[in-house]
């Protein structure tokens, strides 16, 4: 493994990268004097055959820039393989560190060899290729829920805390500058803010691989990570605007007051375009029935054209691409057949994988620099300020942002806040931006020890922290059954409160969202699904086949056996999977916090889940649906009594939905609402419910099903 | 909100109510709009219509559960306070109440929440949830997705976890234990605010 590695990077010194800027070109053999016929400026070693006809030629010219690329890849690619096959090393030290270090041995090898410094990471390279694939994978498995419910907080601390960390950062860099007029006295304000500006930002690349390797819980997790995407508005925005002062001959109040609004215009920019394009791609993956196998290729190539529309547009591209992914996912997953969400799944892991393993490996090859300006009170006091600046404003934020909240943020949640803001790529890019000007050597070498210093120190010291502080871990057991049930309850009954006092809670803004996207938007999205049948019957299938192996008899009522029989897993999961599906949505709590490098089985669950609710389209005509709050009352013979649709809003049927239904009974809408009694009755119903799942509609299968018998439900 | 004293006034019984239950003045005045609104026809009290007339109520799947718990068969008709008596136990919980004082527990402790959470499912009043009760409210909250058999297996799962002393059903301290982990006090809370 060593020895291939070593092999590529030993291959890798002839080698520039077009995407990076070029080094020094190498000096080409020389040919031999051009054969008749030959063509003289084609250069290519060749045997030395006299004759025109060569029998074999290197021609490296051809393939230089692809070829070059791919063997970064590769290198990158080995890279992370060889991390993972030595099994205590990833523990210590974060993977970001280990790529850091291979990139720095790579660009000393480089520079070494070549006596020149190795090519460097372009910005343009990192904005338009690396960075769009890791934003879209967080986007694409953000848990929604999570980052909804904490969204004001997240605002709060990306919004005011980098304005906080940039001014706080800025100004006193400046005190600091002018203290040390002699070596530093040629650096401005607007400098100090500029540089500023681009250090503040925590990054979400750097955050998420140290993060995911450790099991905070999901709302530290949620809390760090929603900071480090949303502060790009803030961020590009100040940066920009500090870069157009300085160009300014002066700047007045009336600029100031523009760059906030510009702020806003950004960041919602950035989420318009980025819900346009999340909503285009889930009309458009409507469609994709007839030619499945490029279905996927449209969530891709729909995020990144969001992306690359708002950097047109000077908008921010991660809001974007972060927005489209969130938008386009529950419409498309539903949508694309399994394996085309295998696939979208699998390609983004994938993508982001590498971008992420390049991209620090880059910032290592990059470190090795030709010329490097150090100052130390400039250095060091950037590091210091850094800690600093972003430690009292964690402080004083969470401290107003607990009294809005009903989860305090505990005061270990916001050590690991403040030490886990980690900087990365982002910041390295910026800084190559800045216009020329005699300090920016200095500039970026700051930036590479700030980054440097975050990743390697914080990175590898935040484990053993977390640990020590003992932060809320992740709980790692799975909810049981009952407190699923209790769950629910307590939601719909907490729902139910709330309308009685008529405020309009957390729940009152869910069930709007869902109210509207089960009327208009899944209507329109989405297409009718066969699937949806086929997993009913897969997962009773698979119930039916477990229950059949403790038991003699198929239907398990109330069975002394049944307390002995030990739970399986699998059984768990079924019953699970079932609750979760059915269950109104309030809480998943079995989402796995967002990992990098695996799916987890709950991103498949999820997959099964889907089909279930647009299977509800079918039955809306007479159900009300517990998924929503809301009636989907069609037939105008439903606005009778009151009574009688409260009674209908708690029917529950016995059997599941098929299409048979809908041919059935049109005539009679009403009486396809059941009341299922309890447990005596229905063993004789539960017979035959799963076969005639599948048959085709217009017959009438077992009458047993419906058993037409509407009770009242007062009691 | 200056003149916030003279509107409480408005209110019969607020000062003790607010004693009661720790709502603070603010959240009774709200609560009193509210009742007043429900009050559609001004008599003073709140009946199973006014319930009934909340919309969203109606598409609950524990509605009626709900309604229950303010107007069933014995109190037909809810005056002010009873209705603010009820919802004080879903107030977030006191962290300084401590159970050693002599100050009767309040109502919206953990215990007294879980208790409340604890009725809906016992209808009968029995003191426990018996198999037939749970498995009403599941169907009530799973509606047709569900078959029958699926659902049995679940109340089955369920009450294996929960049933410790193994007699078919769920007292109140087996319900208790099975939602240690739920942080109820978060959960059962909702904010009186406008």
């Amino acid at each position: 493994m060593d020895a291939l590695v070593l092999c590529l990077l030993l291959s890798a010194y002839p080698l520039g990268c077009p995407g990076l800027t070029p080094p020094a070109q190498l000096p080409q053999p020389h040919n031999l004097p051009p054969a008749p016929g030959s063509n003289g400026s084609h250069r290519s070693l060749s045997v030395d055959l006299p004759m025109a006809l060569r029998v074999f030629s290197v021609d490296y010219h051809h393939v230089q820039a692809p070829f070059e690329i791919v063997l970064w890849i590769m290198l990158a690619s080995l890279a992370k393989l060889g991390f993972h096959w030595s099994g205590r090393v990833p523990a210590v030290v974060p993977e970001s560190c280990l790529l850091i270090m291979v990139g720095l041995l790579v660009g000393g090898v480089i520079y070494g060899v070549r006596h020149s410094a190795p090519p460097t990471l372009s910005a343009e390279a990192f904005f338009l290729f690396l960075l769009p694939p890791i934003v879209l994978d967080a986007g694409y498995f953000l848990p929604g829920r999570l980052f909804f419910e904490n969204l004001g907080t997240i605002l709060w601390y990306a919004v005011l805390g980098t304005l906080w960390n940039v001014l706080g950062i800025g100004v006193s860099l400046y005190g600091v500058c002018l203290l040390a007029h002699s070596s530093l006295g040629d650096v401005s304000l607007l400098h100090c803010l500029l540089f500023g500006s681009l250090i503040a930002a925590v990054d979400p690349v750097a955050v998420l691989s140290v993060f995911q390797e450790m099991h905070v819980n999901e709302q530290l997790h949620i809390l760090v990570f929603g900071e480090s995407l949303l502060n790009d508005a803030v961020t590009v925005v100040l940066y920009k605007l500090f870069e157009s002062f300085l160009r300014l001959p002066s700047v007045s109040g009336l600029d100031v007051l523009l760059g906030g609004c510009r702020v806003v215009v950004v960041g919602l920019g950035g989420l318009f375009v980025g819900l346009f394009f999340g909503l285009v791609a889930a009309l458009t993956s409507r469609f994709t029935s007839r030619a499945q196998v490029i279905a996927p290729l449209f969530v891709f190539l729909y995020s990144y054209l969001s992306y690359l529309t708002s950097e047109m547009l000077h908008l921010s591209g991660i809001m974007a691409i972060v927005t489209c992914a969130v938008t386009m996912k529950q419409y498309v997953e539903a949508n694309v057949s399994e394996r085309s969400n295998t696939s979208i799944q699998y390609f983004l892991k994938m993508w982001s994988s590498v971008s992420e393993t390049l991209i620090f490996i880059f910032l290592g090859v990059s470190t090795i620099q030709d010329v490097h300006m150090w100052s130390w009170p400039f250095v060091c006091s950037t590091l210091l300020l850094c800690l600093v600046w972003r430690a009292t404003g964690v402080l004083l934020l969470t401290a107003v942002v607990n009294k809005l909240r009903r989860n305090a943020v505990t005061f270990r949640d916001q050590f690991i806040i403040a030490y886990g803001g980690l900087r990365g790529a982002i910041c390295f890019s910026l800084v190559f931006l800045i216009d020329d000007f005699p300090k920016k050597r200095l500039f970026i070498t700051t930036t590479i020890v700030v980054i440097l210093f975050t990743v390697f120190v914080q990175g590898m010291t935040i484990k053993p922290l977390v640990e020590l502080l003992d932060v809320k871990r992740k709980k790692r057991a799975l909810p049981t059954v009952s407190e699923e049930i209790h769950s629910r309850l307590i939601d719909h009954l907490l729902a139910g409160i709330e309308d009685v006092v008529g405020y309009w809670g957390q729940h009152y803004w869910k069930d709007k969202f869902e109210q509207f996207n089960k009327k208009y938007l899944r209507r329109f999205l989405i297409r009718e699904e066969r699937q949806a049948r086929s997993s009913i019957l897969r997962v009773y299938q698979e119930l039916e086949r477990r229950e059949q192996r403790g038991d003699e008899e198929a239907p398990p009522l109330v069975d002394p056996r049944s307390n002995s029989r030990p739970l399986l897993p699998e059984e768990m999961d079924s019953i699970r999977r079932i609750l979760s599906r059915n269950l109104h949505n309030f809480n998943k709590r079995q989402t796995p916090a967002y990992s990098r490098h695996t799916l987890h089985q709950d991103a498949t669950m999820d997959r099964t889940r889907k089909p279930l609710h647009r299977h509800q389209s079918l039955g809306d005509r007479y159900t009300y649906n517990t998924i929503t709050h809301w009636p989907q009352v069609e037939d105008v013979e439903f606005n009778g009594s009151h009574k009688l649709r409260a009674g209908l809003s708690r029917s529950h049927t016995v059997c599941s939905i098929s299409p048979r239904h809908v041919l059935q009974d049109t005539s009679a809408p009403v009486s396809t609402a059941q009341t299922a009694p309890a447990d005596p009755r229905s063993s004789s119903a539960t017979a035959d419910q799963v076969s005639p799942q599948h048959q085709t509609p217009g017959g009438r299968g077992p009458k047993k099903q419906l058993s037409f018998d509407l009770e009242s439900e007062k009691k | 909100m200056g003149s916030s004293s003279s509107r409480l006034d408005r209110v019969p019984g607020a000062k003790d109510l607010m004693e009661e239950t720790g709502f603070s003045e603010t959240n009774i005045l709200c609560l009193y709009d509210r009742f007043e609104v429900l009050d559609r026809e001004e008599r003073g009290y709140l009946r199973l219509e006014d319930f009934e007339a909340i919309q969203q109520l109606a598409v609950n799947p524990i509605g009626d559960r709900i309604i229950g718990a303010f107007v069933f068969p014995g109190r037909e008709t809810l005056d002010f306070p009873s209705f603010v008596r009820v919802l004080a136990h879903f107030r977030p919980t006191d962290t300084t109440w401590s159970r050693s004082g002599s100050q009767p527990e309040p109502a919206n402790s953990r215990t007294r929440k879980l208790r409340f959470a604890f009725s809906l499912y016992d209808q009968d009043g029995d003191g426990k949830i018996s198999r037939a009760e749970l498995t009403e409210m599941l169907q009530a909250m799973l509606g047709m997705q569900v078959t029958d058999e699926q659902l049995q297996s679940i109340v089955g799962r369920a009450i294996q976890e929960a049933d410790l002393d193994r007699d078919g059903a769920i007292s109140f301290d087996e319900f208790k234990k099975s939602v240690e982990k739920v942080d109820i006090d978060h959960k059962m809370s909702t904010r009186f605010l406008r």
